[in-house]
């Protein structure tokens, strides 16, 4: 069955054939919001958030264009609304950091029974200052280089989730590649 | 190999997709110039660092949670229109019924029908319709 099938079930009446939709994208929609949010529980909510808007906005799928990429379009509009509000309120991130000890849920209770605390802590480091450098990135590059290097979409694909041309999406990919370099090699020397 | 050249060359390096010439003279690059080596290991480190992201599952329950939030939003948007269904609906039919009635008395008591007027006039009165010849009795002449 199609999506527009399914979609069609759906308006008229039957509900329960949503979690049909659910299943199969769910997984395309968490990659993007971690890629945004970095952290498992922020965008398991997000995840659940985009779904519920995608349902009650369900009528308004023309089928212009296939399913995925309108709910990839949610989801980065999500994900971009989501950093945008994160941005806006520091200070309170910073005192739930103080009281949550950062981010320390983001590591797994396997990871303590199989590493040494030393090592989880270096790439625990590690990973924040890649994550760091990936959040500083203008928005539309960063959405480029979610949708490419953690959902895996072709050019084109990102092309007609962004509303641009191919060529524009590789623009924007080299530009995000080539600035991650800088800050990254920026912020290494600073460490240095 | 420059050092430009070696950076746009790096993320098929790491990808394994170059071509033998071309891979060798990233490699001898890469073991002459310490700013493109630096770049490439800080490189593989952000690619490790989202592949390891990439590793995370959603919660296993996420769909039978979406879908419960979906129906638990439907009830209470139900909930909403129950007042009006019960309460609201049936005051409107009330209320609309009322002033249907309100109208229709309004109407009726604006409508006056023309009253004939019935009086004789005074010549009419004076007429002795006693002294008038009948007509049957010219009719049997």
């Amino acid at each position: 069955m199609t999506d527009i099938e399914i979609i069609n079930i759906i308006l008229h009446g039957s509900r329960d054939k949503f979690q049909t939709l659910v299943e199969k994208y769910q997984s395309m929609v968490f990659r993007t919001c971690i890629g945004f949010l970095h952290d498992k529980d922020d965008a398991d909510d997000l995840t659940q958030e985009v779904f519920i808007q995608t349902y009650q906005s369900l009528n308004s799928f023309k089928g212009d264009s296939a399913f995925s990429t309108w709910i990839y379009r949610i989801a980065v509009n999500a994900s971009l609304n989501r950093v945008r509000k994160n941005s806006r309120i520091p200070i309170l991130n910073r005192l739930e950091s103080l009281f949550d000890n950062g981010k320390e849920k983001k590591i797994s209770i396997n990871a303590y029974e199989t590493e040494d605390p030393e090592s989880i802590l270096i790439k625990h480091e590690k990973s924040k200052w890649i994550q760091n450098a990936l959040d500083t990135l203008p928005e539309n590059q960063r959405t480029a280089i979610v949708l490419s290097k953690y959902d895996d979409l072709s050019q084109k694909e990102i092309a007609e989730i962004m509303k641009i041309t191919e060529g524009a999406v590789e623009a924007l990919i080299q530009r995000a590649k080539k600035n991650l370099r800088i800050k990254l090699s920026a912020s290494y020397k600073k460490k240095k | 190999m420059n050092c430009q050249l070696c950076q746009e060359e790096s993320d098929a390096y790491r990808a394994g997709k170059l071509a033998d010439d071309i891979r060798i003279q990233v490699e001898e690059h890469l073991q002459q110039c310490t700013d493109c080596t630096e770049s490439y290991r800080l490189q593989s480190l952000a690619d490790s660092v989202i592949n390891k992201e990439k590793e995370i599952s959603p919660d296993v329950n996420l769909s039978s949670r979406i879908m419960a939030r979906i129906e638990n939003q439907e009830e209470t948007t139900y909930k909403t229109i129950i007042p009006f269904t019960r309460v609201l609906k049936p005051a409107f039919i009330i209320t609309s019924m009322a002033a249907a009635i309100f109208a229709g008395v309004l109407i009726g008591n604006i409508y006056k029908p023309s009253v004939r007027d019935m009086s004789v006039p005074v010549e009419l009165a004076l007429i002795n319709d006693v002294a008038i010849e009948s007509v049957d009795i010219l009719s049997n002449e």
